[in-house]
């Protein structure tokens, strides 16, 4: 009955401890050498085929300021860049498509689908602070807020982690507000409003000067939540979510096609129109279970919402310990959803006008699918290298029951593969 | 009981647990320092009257004599005996406050008389803590058995000490019983303590070096003053309770820089019991240690 | 569907968490470890949660906070 010479014992011993002198794990946490800071600093590489491309450089920093005190700080550059679809079909005509006030066109081939190009850089910066409230309770107060040249977003939010049963229950509630303001390139589009006839404005009138419009949002979210201890090696958590958003839900650059209602072509678009309310609710559940080595993480949300929405996501990650503290960790997620009410993939000409319409592939039947693993390095005595590669691709309902005549030749919705890799280093020190 | 002002900090000195105790505070006042040390001393001295095997009057000695029969303990007693039934099964039943019965055959005065082979078999029925029933709060312990809470009493002190201080003060303090200590914090300067290694062979006359210790416990294990020496042999007096015979090949000297004095203390003594295996053991538990052979 | 679902799942949830003992202190030393936390990478989660926002119509669900962006 050989002790392993090499086992680590010492986190038991040092639960034992605390239990003895009754303090918790993270007053004894502390020893000759503590770690007070955590820095990560990585860039994220995000890469649709033949569409967006997205290089985020993120810095993290977590300092501990007290006993059970920490600040977090988040900043974010993200430089986005490429062609995304603008809503419109693909049909067997080049299409040519004019911004808001008629300051910018640009035109499709036919056959394809149409796409706007557009680059953006924008930059986020979060700060959180955690401190204990009482014995059993932890707060955390956060502020964020993000710029890009189109779009403006500042949030407060806040959190209450209260503990029972010795800590291994903890219901937690939370509360966020935001506002955003967006003020998009060529002015807000007259929602629905047919393209044909959007009439050039007169050259820059002196006093409107910059002037070319804007719309806001508010946003209201709230969570509750349990996380519990099952076992020594498993934790569960339970999560119920609201939120409501009003004010300006569009999209300001998507229109969706309108069609003849006996060739199938497209004859006119019209910009979309969504409510100017949006109600949102998700049940969510993670498991995550220690094996002798590796640990599994699990996640499985149910969201819905007054859009009509339903959506199934679950996500898995498994963790394989290798040499040292360097892992392996392959990762899985499934996600399929319904269609918002007022999806449609394009309009028929001689149909009553909805009050609403989108035709972005993003609120329509959409199944998400990503695969991926990621490798992590130790760098020194408690730092980190990682570097994760993903796959992800994005189907939807290509060739729709309902579509009309030359609709049928093409791929109404077409399939996005994207790829993304990040990569970033851990710094505990 | 004595105080001294030092360099920037103030030294206290008692007795206690057959130890010489100290107390270091950053603190500006003596009267500060005096408070501290009290509540030290007294914490000090109120784990050694209870749990000292020496008493005749408290729960260690009722235990001790209690026939077989079980006994109910207070709740202080009880987390200790977790943490010993804990630290047996940790260390694969090398850790047990069982083992006390050994000295009644083995001294270690520097002399060469090992005890009788037979004299040892004989205690052997007697040690073992899974031949102990706890079933918190009831211990039952076999009649002729004895437990001796001397392997984490001292450090169990300084801990607790540290605890009553750090709520007493916010000013940064050095707890030193008998070579186990406690440090609360980096000092004004930014720095740490500064705590000299005793040279195991030339124990309390000289250092074979120092460590900075800003927050943290450190405790040492070691045959410094008690051993036996025969035909070249040196037995130390940690002894492996699942033979009764003193570990073969344990080092001379541990020190274990750890969270709490508790966890040092316990990792030194790990060390010490794995022999051999003594250095590969600490370098597994990835805490600051020093070995001398 | 959702009343029933929530139901369905909190009674599992209660379920797990009678049929299994108490985990004293000293057996959470699994817990402690930073890949055993909700969030084991903030990193990795902030970014996933940044890209399907953006890419799909369902979001959060796991906290609140942390901005919006023109991205949805």
């Amino acid at each position: 009955m050989q002790l392993n010479a090499g086992t680590s014992i010492r986190g038991a011993l040092a639960l034992a401890t605390c239990t003895l002198l009754g303090t918790s794990l993270q007053d004894s946490r502390a020893d000759a050498s503590a770690d007070d800071w955590r820095v990560d600093g990585g860039v994220l590489y995000y890469s649709e085929q033949d569409r967006v491309t997205v290089v985020e450089p993120v810095f993290f920093l977590r300092k501990k300021t007290g006993e059970d005190r920490y600040f977090n700080a988040r900043l974010i550059f993200d430089t986005m860049s490429g062609a995304s679809a603008n809503g419109a079909t693909a049909t067997n005509t080049a299409q040519t498509f004019t911004s808001p006030s008629g300051t910018t066109t640009y035109t499709t081939p036919a056959g394809e689908t149409p796409l706007y190009k557009f680059s953006d850089e924008r930059v986020a910066l979060a700060l959180e602070w955690e401190r204990p409230f009482g014995r059993e309770r932890q707060m955390v107060y956060g502020i964020n807020a993000s710029v890009e040249s189109d779009y403006m977003s500042v949030g407060l939010s806040t959190m209450l982690l209260q503990n029972f049963n010795d800590k291994l229950t903890t219901l937690t509630t939370g509360l966020s507000a935001n506002y955003d303001s967006v003020s998009p390139d060529g002015g807000v589009p007259v929602p629905m409003q047919l393209l044909s006839t959007v009439v050039a404005p007169p050259p820059a009138d002196e006093e409107e000067g910059e002037d070319e419009g804007g719309e806001s949002k508010s946003t209201l979210d709230a969570i509750i939540g349990v996380t519990q201890v099952l076992t020594r090696r498993a934790l569960t958590q339970f999560n119920y979510s609201i939120g409501f958003s009003s004010g300006y839900l569009n999209d300001p650059y998507k229109v969706i096609s309108v069609v003849d209602g006996s060739t199938g072509a497209t004859v006119d678009y019209r910009f979309e129109s969504r409510p100017d309310s949006r109600l949102r609710q998700s049940l969510y559940w993670k498991y995550v279970y220690h094996l002798p080595r590796d640990v599994v993480h699990f996640a499985y949300r149910y969201y819905w919402d007054d859009w009509g929405i339903t959506a199934h996501t679950a996500d898995l990650h498994y963790r394989f310990e290798l040499f040292g503290r360097s892992y392996l960790q392959p990762h899985l997620r499934y996600s399929a959803q319904t269609a918002a009410d007022f999806y449609h993939h394009s309009l028929v000409n001689t149909a009553p006008v909805p009050a609403h319409a989108s035709a972005d592939y993003r609120l329509g039947d959409l199944a998400t699918t990503t695969y991926g693993l990621k490798l992590g390095l130790p760098v020194g005595k408690s730092s980190e290298f990682s570097l994760r590669v993903e796959s992800m691709k994005q189907t939807g309902d290509s060739y729709p029951a309902d579509a009309i005549g030359v609709q049928r030749n093409f791929d109404l919705f077409p399939t996005i593969n994207a790829t993304i890799a990040q990569i970033t280093y851990t710094g505990r020190f | 009981m004595t105080l001294l002002r030092r360099q920037g900090y103030w030294e206290g000195e008692f007795t206690a647990m057959a130890s010489p105790c100290a107390v270091l505070a950053e603190v500006d006042t003596a009267a500060e320092a005096r408070r501290l040390l009290d509540i030290a001393r007294g914490e000090a001295q109120r784990i050694e009257a209870r749990f000292s095997r020496y008493r005749q009057d408290n729960i260690v000695h009722r235990i001790n004599t209690s026939a077989g029969q079980p006994v109910e303990v207070d709740d202080e007693t009880a987390l200790l005996l977790d943490y010993a039934d804990r630290c047996h099964a940790l260390s694969e039943g090398r850790f047990d406050i069982t083992s006390g019965v050994l000295r009644r055959v083995w001294r270690f005065d520097g002399s060469d008389r090992l005890p009788e082979p037979a004299a040892i078999a004989a205690l052997l029925p007697l040690i073992g803590w899974d031949k102990v029933l706890w079933q918190r709060p009831r211990l039952t312990l076999p009649a002729g058995m004895e437990i001796d809470f001397g392997g984490i009493g001292k450090e169990y002190a300084v801990d607790r000490s540290a605890l009553l201080l750090q709520a007493e003060t916010r000013s940064s303090f050095l707890i030193n019983y008998g070579g186990d200590l406690f440090a609360s914090g980096a000092r004004h300067n930014g720095r740490g303590w500064q705590v000299g290694l005793d040279d195991p062979s030339v124990t309390g006359q000289g250092s074979v070096g120092g460590l900075e210790i800003k927050r943290g416990g450190v405790a040492t294990s070691g045959d410094a003053r008690r051993f036996l020496l025969r035909s070249g042999i040196r037995y130390g007096h940690i002894l492996d309770p699942r033979t009764g015979w003193p570990v073969p090949d344990a080092p001379r000297s541990v020190t274990v820089v750890a969270a709490t004095c508790l966890e040092a203390g316990m990792l030194s003594t790990f060390a010490m019991l794995m022999g051999k295996q003594a250095e590969t053991f600490l370098a597994g538990q990835h805490v600051q240690h020093h070995v001398i052979r | 569907m959702p009343v029933r679902l929530l139901i369905v799942t909190v009674a599992m949830f209660g379920l797990t968490a009678c049929t299994l003992g108490p985990v004293h202190p000293w057996d959470r030393d699994l817990l402690a470890e930073e890949k055993m936390q909700l969030v084991p990478d903030a990193v990795e989660n902030f970014l996933d949660e940044h890209i399907y926002f953006s890419k799909e119509a369902a979001s959060g669900g796991q906290g609140i906070g942390g901005g919006g962006c023109g991205c949805n």
